[in-house]
């Protein structure tokens, strides 16, 4: 039962999709505060770079290795995001051509190759890396079990993380004023919020999670540094914000969703099941199924309601004349 | 003091000049330092990359087979990027113009005259790209979804599509008869008819080889310049661009025009695959194809170029240079990765850059109280 | 609260020139000036939204520096601006609370229940009744002034800057809101109310600061002075009577406009049932606060909209619903109420919108191709006819000053030869000189027996231009005036909904 195509599925739909959730709550916490960054792939494949080079190079043990090297993930993607923050917030730059350079200089054919070259990342395995908890000694029940309880430390953090961008978001007053800077910066200006530091502060934040998110390959899935390993998957954090209309709790059903579709064609294959269906059919679901969404949800009066931030992509200038 | 940041009334000519002169020379010396920090040597880098770009014997010649994708793509970002359509699929539209112009190229065979089928893949390549591009196209012009997003997913799918023809299928663009193929899936190639010509400039050390297709990328350059400067379509695609409400008080008809602008993207684009296949590549390559990434550097080149034709051609060639430095350095001269943090350094320093020309910086001196009588 | 010497400068304009004034407890203090003095700039440095060159603020004779809006906030100054600073998609109660950190230690954390009612005792205490869990963009643009109000009540402001509040109400509205005023300056609290509408500082104010191209003129009590002195002040020079109206002999119907429905951007009917007739040679005005149709029917006249039931018929030939071309081609010309992004194209050159309308014509292009120098011509002679300040057809739009742009786009539609000008808040924002220039195009247009439609917000400006007065309420007629008869109480009423007694 337990090694049932279900149950399989449902398990890596879990561990396939959470680097997409946290690079997608990351984005979601920079779009809300009006920023649109496209760079999440580099500063995933960056912060998988950085992730893996730490568990390489910081003795001790595993249960102290893995979260520094998580931290030195977020550090390093924040610090990406640093630079897409200074050049649209700072200097006005276009959102959609900084983000597209930020992933050009960090991506598979930029910083994260360079990085793995200098560091000797690649073909080498890992000193430590996250491997199923077993938690509360319940992995073994059926079903629920290998994919509720048989998940890494990785997949738990991202739920408190889920459950905490939601609770800041609806339930706190930082939460409220960046929601106001992503709506409406002329407003949340004039009550004295100060607009360029929340999006700053956010588009770091979205940063540190894209680290992460980039840190869950390197340390979890595969564990091991390869070059691109990261197959677009920031592409589709991206995409996987506007699925999930803003809002943290669907990107969770979202990103296991999108999971489930990268786990679907191994899994259908290995068993010799639907044979005569091309794998490419499912791999491309997730992203034709992000173009119907899209499709649907931008009909103009349904877009407004459905938690698009108002300023998103808009620069904000206070003395425009 | 504080700094302080005021739009410029006028935007003086020579500043479009300077600025990016000066963001180039700010990016130069950036890369120096980071490769400095690593523990190269940046003059040697540098110097060892303009070798190996330009004045190595044969190294011009290989310098314009990396450009010329890169021109093509880099004008179907421009095309779109002008009217403030984020066209991103310029990648899967150029897949689709390499497996539109094999096509067209395996069923002439080589029983047709070499203009014929060359003429011939570029229609095709141009018409399979512009139908990709249709895609969000008609998606932005008729139900306003994004087209970033949309073109950029359906990246992936095209380079599905192609896994799909080379590898899990026998498709027409499948070789299954050559001894090599058995061994590892390889697409067929097409007949000599159908390779594009070489033109040889100069004779010292064999000359410069330049390829037809970058030949036609600046035709293709030269024709946008006039569609956009000198002709009514044009005309209405500035109005669009700069205020959409504006164009439909003036009665333009929106949503056709922005569907055309996305298939003239796609059109450069898959020209830009029929030009890979027909000069360089002659099979369907999925692999190579895809580790390229042609449409998105075209993006680079297109935001370097600030989106004009001509220079597109000019910062083609320069990064075309650069990649080609890329592949013969590879090593411990030459970092891999360095040219896509090369090429994102000088698209940084540009894009910041550019508030230097539409804005002015000013220090400014807070707290200089002046009184003065009160007017009567 | 004073000011003394503010100065502050724009790229090339000085907005506001070493501009002196004080404000005490528990007065309204108006800062009246003409478009263009300098009142909006002087509010948004006292808010500490723009930061002044030079000059410098005191509260209760200490010098304050403002560096940002949220030291004016604590410094106890609210403004309510005249483009309301709301989020749109928040509740009211969101809205009032919003920035404010006074007890951030305790409050991290939002309790939504406790916020609406507190905020639904203040509205109480004021008789600013609100539901606080109402979305902002389900209220009327009146209701969405009292959240301003709320916002500054709550913060417990001593000082309440509002910068034209009156341009959203309806004159009955208007004598609401200076009851509230007048009840906060009661209260202690400082009212500092701009305007350039005489007859409202002469109700509401204690004194008055007058600004003149961005300099203060005077400081005088209102009881000293009269609604005449305040005008020359105002304008510099004694204001000429308003020309006595000429009726012109009026032809035949030339736009009208049977049965017409339209929605607005929220997918609701905006124009309900409109019908009327204008004729050849008439000014006919459309009255009515701010968003009650106005915009809606002006765009779906010029089929920017599409109508969802009726007919517009130029000569009596329909036009085809929801095409811009067709009222092009019928010779209705537009005047657009966002003259800056509807109006012209702002980043391109003035050439280019002189012929936004005819580039298609044979004057203008051959087959595909522009005929650059013919538009070039076009631009030259029309910034010479209208008398343009620019230095050439080639200075981007963007770059002219408000009334220059609307001569620009008044010259464009009227080089076409129009039947019919629809012109939308023609004279929005421009200054004195430039309203009369409008004002004067437009009654030529109708001494050439062109059909004019005056939409406009201000009953004055109607008043003086129009043949005859349609009165808009909720997108639907609510009466029809003769211009010559009526009188603003009679307007008035119809503007807040009620019937013509």
């Amino acid at each position: 039962m337990n090694n049932g195509i279900f149950v399989v599925v449902l398990a890596s739909a879990v561990a396939y999709g959470t680097p997409l959730l946290y690079a997608a709550l990351g984005e979601l916490l920079a779009e809300r505060s009006g920023v649109l960054n496209l760079g999440v792939e580099g500063m995933m494949l960056v912060g998988a770079a950085m992730g893996f080079w730490a568990v390489q190079k910081i003795g001790g043990p595993s249960g102290l290795v893995l979260p520094l090297a998580v931290g030195v993930a977020a550090l390093a993607g924040a610090l990406l995001a640093l630079v897409h923050a200074f050049l649209v917030i700072t200097l006005r730059a276009s959102q959609i051509v900084s983000g597209l350079a930020l992933t050009i200089f960090a991506g598979a054919l930029g910083l994260s190759s360079y990085l793995g070259n200098d560091l000797k990342l690649a073909d080498v395995p890992a000193n430590h890396a996250f491997h199923a908890a077993n938690l509360f000694g319940l992995q073994d029940i059926p079903v629920v079990g290998p994919v509720v309880f048989g998940q890494t430390w990785l997949v738990y953090v991202s739920w408190l993380c889920v459950v905490l961008v939601a609770l800041y978001l609806s339930r706190t007053r930082p939460g409220l004023n960046v929601r106001a800077v992503g709506e409406s910066p002329q407003a949340a200006d004039a009550m004295g919020i100060d607009v360029v530091a929340y999006r700053y502060a956010h588009t770091l934040a979205g940063g540190a999670f894209a680290g992460v998110g980039g840190a869950c390959f390197s340390l979890a899935i595969t564990p091991q540094w390869t070059n691109d390993l990261t197959g677009g998957a920031g592409w589709i954090a991206i995409a996987l914000v506007i699925f999930a209309f803003w809002r943290p709790d669907l990107c969770l059903v979202g990103a296991y969703f999108f999971g489930a579709f990268q786990a679907l064609p191994f899994q259908l294959q290995a068993r010799g099941i639907l044979t005569q269906v091309p794998p490419e059919v499912f791999s491309a679901l997730p992203y034709v199924m992000t173009v119907v969404v899209l499709v649907l949800v931008s009909s103009g009066i349904a877009k407004r309601r459905l938690g698009a931030p108002g300023s998103l992509g808009i620069p904000y200038v206070r003395e425009e004349r | 003091m504080s700094v302080r940041i005021e739009r410029r009334l006028r935007q003086p000519r020579w500043l479009s000049v300077v600025v990016p002169l000066g963001s180039v020379a700010f990016a130069f010396v950036t890369i120096a330092i980071v490769l400095a920090a690593t523990g190269h040597n940046p003059a040697h880098t540098f110097a060892k990359l303009f070798q190996s770009a330009f004045t190595d014997s044969g190294a011009l010649s290989a310098t314009l087979v990396s450009a010329t994708p890169l021109a093509f793509t880099g004008l179907a970002a421009a095309a779109a990027f002008r009217m403030n359509l984020f066209n991103i699929g310029a990648e899967g539209q150029l897949y689709f113009g390499v497996i539109g112009a094999i096509a067209i190229a395996v069923v002439l065979g080589d029983g047709v005259a070499k203009p014929v089928t060359i003429a011939a893949m570029c229609v095709a390549g141009a018409a399979a790209g512009a139908a990709w591009a249709a895609i969000p196209g008609v998606l932005r012009a008729f139900a306003r979804t994004n087209e970033i997003i949309t073109s950029l997913m359906l990246n992936y799918v095209a380079a599905l599509v192609l896994n799909y023809l080379i590898f899990d299928s026998h498709s027409y663009w499948r070789d299954t008869t050559s001894p090599s193929a058995a061994v590892f899936p390889q697409g067929k190639a097409i007949p000599d008819a159908a390779t594009w010509p070489f033109a040889t400039i100069g004779g010292i050390a064999g000359g410069i080889a330049v390829p037809l297709g970058l030949g036609i990328a600046a035709v293709v350059g030269t024709a946008l310049w006039v569609l956009y400067k000198h002709t009514r379509f044009g005309f209405e695609l500035q109005v669009i661009a700069d205020s959409p409400r504006a164009a439909r008080y003036a009665g333009m008809r929106t949503r056709r025009k922005i569907l055309a602008v996305m298939c003239i993207s796609g059109a450069i684009a898959g020209l830009g695959g029929a030009a890979q296949v027909g000069n360089f590549d002659h099979l369907l390559d999925p692999r190579s194809l895809q580790q390229q990434l042609f449409g998105y550097s075209g993006i680079v080149v297109a935001a370097l170029a600030r989106y004009n034709p001509f220079a597109v051609v000019v910062i083609a060639v320069l990064l075309g240079g650069l990649k080609n430095a890329g592949f013969a350095l590879q090593g411990v001269d030459f970092p891999s990765g360095l040219v896509g943090v090369m090429q994102g350094i000088f698209l940084f320093s540009v894009l910041g850059g550019e508030i230097l020309v539409r804005y002015r910086v000013r220090l400014f001196r807070p707290g200089r109280v002046s009184r003065t009588e009160p007017a009567a | 609260m004073a000011c003394r010497g503010i100065t502050k400068r724009f790229p090339g304009v000085l907005a506001n020139d070493r501009v002196d004034f004080d404000a005490i407890e528990g007065e309204v203090h108006a800062l009246l000036g003409e478009n263009g003095a300098g009142k909006s700039t002087l509010s948004n440095i006292l808010t500490g939204l723009y930061r002044a060159d030079e000059g410098e603020l005191e509260i209760h004779g200490q010098p304050v520096a403002f560096h940002s809006p949220r030291d004016a906030l604590d410094a106890g100054i609210c403004m309510v601006h005249q483009h309301f600073r709301l989020v749109e998609p928040f509740t009211v109660a969101e809205n009032v609370i919003l920035g404010d950190h006074r007890d951030v230690g305790r409050s991290f954390r939002i309790d939504p229940r406790a916020i609406e009612r507190r905020v639904a005792e203040l509205g109480q205490r004021y008789g600013l009744a609100i539901d606080p869990r109402a979305r902002i963009w389900q209220l009327s643009v009146g209701e969405q002034q009292r959240v301003e109000i709320l916002k500054a009540l709550y913060r417990e402001a001593r000082v309440l800057i509002l910068d034209e509040p009156t341009a959203v109400l309806t004159p009955q509205e208007a004598s609401e809101l200076f009851v509230t005023l007048r009840a906060m300056a009661a209260e202690g609290r400082t009212v500092i109310f701009i305007s350039h509408k005489l007859h409202e500082v002469m109700a509401v104010a204690d004194r008055v600061t007058v600004l003149r191209r961005g300099c203060s003129i005077a400081t005088v009590p209102v009881g000293e002075t009269s609604s005449r002195a305040l005008a020359a002040l105002m304008v510099g020079r004694e204001l000429e009577g308003s020309k006595p109206h000429q009726r012109q002999t009026v032809g035949d119907v030339v736009l009208s406009v049977e049965g017409l429905w339209a929605d607005g951007d929220r997918g609701v009917a905006a124009v309900k049932d409109v019908s009327l007739e204008v004729r050849g040679g008439e000014i006919v005005g459309i009255a009515g606060v701010a968003g009650n149709g106005q915009r809606e029917l002006a765009e779906t006249i010029t089929g920017l909209r599409s109508a969802s039931d009726g007919v517009v018929r130029v000569d009596g030939v329909a036009l085809r619903n929801g095409d811009p071309r067709a009222a092009i081609h019928a010779r209705v010309a537009h005047i657009p109420e966002d003259r800056l992004h509807t109006g012209v194209a702002p980043s391109l050159s003035i050439a280019s919108n002189v012929v936004l309308k005819s580039y298609r014509e044979d004057a203008h292009s051959r087959g595909p191709m522009l005929r650059l120098r013919a538009i070039g011509d076009r631009a030259t002679r029309l910034i010479k006819q209208f008398d343009v300040h620019t230095s050439g057809p080639h200075v981007p739009a963007r770059q002219l000053s408000g009334g220059n742009l609307q001569k620009v786009v008044i010259g464009r539609e009227f080089m076409g030869t129009p039947r019919v000008v629809i012109a939308a808040a023609p004279t929005r924002g421009l200054d004195v000189g430039a309203i009369e220039s409008v004002h004067a195009y437009l009654r030529d247009a109708s001494e050439l027996n062109v059909a004019v439609l005056l939409i406009s917000e201000d009953l004055d400006e109607i008043l003086a231009l129009a043949d005859r007065i349609v009165v808009l309420y909720e997108g639907h007629i609510a009466g029809e005036v003769d211009a010559d008869v009526a009188t603003v109480e009679e307007i008035g009423l119809l503007m807040a909904g009620g019937h013509a007694g």
